[in-house]
């Protein structure tokens, strides 16, 4: 099972991209671009404002986790073409339950997309896995939300 | 304060849930913390040189990947490798207030 059996394609706006440097994530990512399963997005001034707000309103609370542009720009970009955000970090998903412009933005984490990919019964083993592979871990709080804990 | 200076700046944010929320995303932090600071491998952390060893300490204590990367100037990709080796977990948090469970 792989995120391309729940999205036909992954967008990635510019910004975002250019933070792959280092090999073998950007030979994967190339990859991914040449089958058509990563569409590389260039960057849009009309996101651009939103991304700025965005990236105030999180950044002016400095007990939040911070949110850097390409980031906030991912968020702005979600919310202008209609798509779920990826991301593990908690602050875009607060600004989108906050901030009244971003209002029925979705934005997942890995735990969300995990769960849309494995049926219930191999999911915590397969939780297991991926936190020993990347050293990704979920709250009991965050799993209890789901109904994992 | 901050209510003041982003209305100023033209965000509209609801302020009540925005309290909620970011009361119940503190605990989460500091639990996160706490489990970060307990699983770490300190004495993988101290064997390395500088600015790694000070970069993934801040880590610890932040858990802020892209912020510490940024701090210490090195690349996300070798920090995020080093986190790894140094077994600090990244830890995805809720921001419900209970935990509740949704069916």
């Amino acid at each position: 099972m792989d995120i391309f059996s729940l999205y036909r394609r992954l967008l990635a706006p510019f910004v975002v991209f250019s933070e792959v440097r280092r090999e073998p994530a950007r030979s994967f990512a190339f990859t991914l671009a040449t089958e058509r399963k990563l569409l590389v997005v260039p960057r849009l001034e009309a996101v651009d404002s939103l991304a700025l707000r965005i990236f105030e309103l999180v950044n002016a609370d400095p007990s939040l986790p911070s949110i850097d542009p390409p980031e906030a720009y991912a968020l702005a970009f979600a919310k202008h073409s209609g798509l779920p955000l990826l991301t593990d970090n908690a602050s875009p998903k607060l600004a989108a339950m906050t901030l009244e412009e971003l209002r029925g933005t979705m934005v997942l984490d890995s735990l969300d997309v995990l769960k849309a990919l494995y049926p219930r019964e191999t999911l915590l083993r397969v939780l297991a896995e991926f936190t020993e592979d990347t050293g990704v871990r979920f709250s009991e709080r965050r799993l209890r939300e789901l109904g994992l804990a | 304060m901050l209510e003041r200076i982003l209305r100023e700046k033209g965000l509209r944010v609801d302020w009540e849930a925005y309290r909620r929320l970011t009361s119940a995303l503190a605990e989460e932090l500091e639990w996160a913390r706490e489990l970060r600071r307990k699983e770490a491998d300190w004495s993988y952390i101290e064997s390395r040189p500088e600015p790694l060893r000070s970069a993934l300490e801040k880590l610890v204590e932040t858990g802020d990947l892209k912020l510490v990367s940024r701090l210490y100037s090195i690349p996300l990709e070798e920090l995020n490798e080093e986190r790894i080796r140094a077994r600090i977990p990244l830890v995805v948090v809720s921001l419900s207030e209970s935990g509740a469970t949704h069916t």
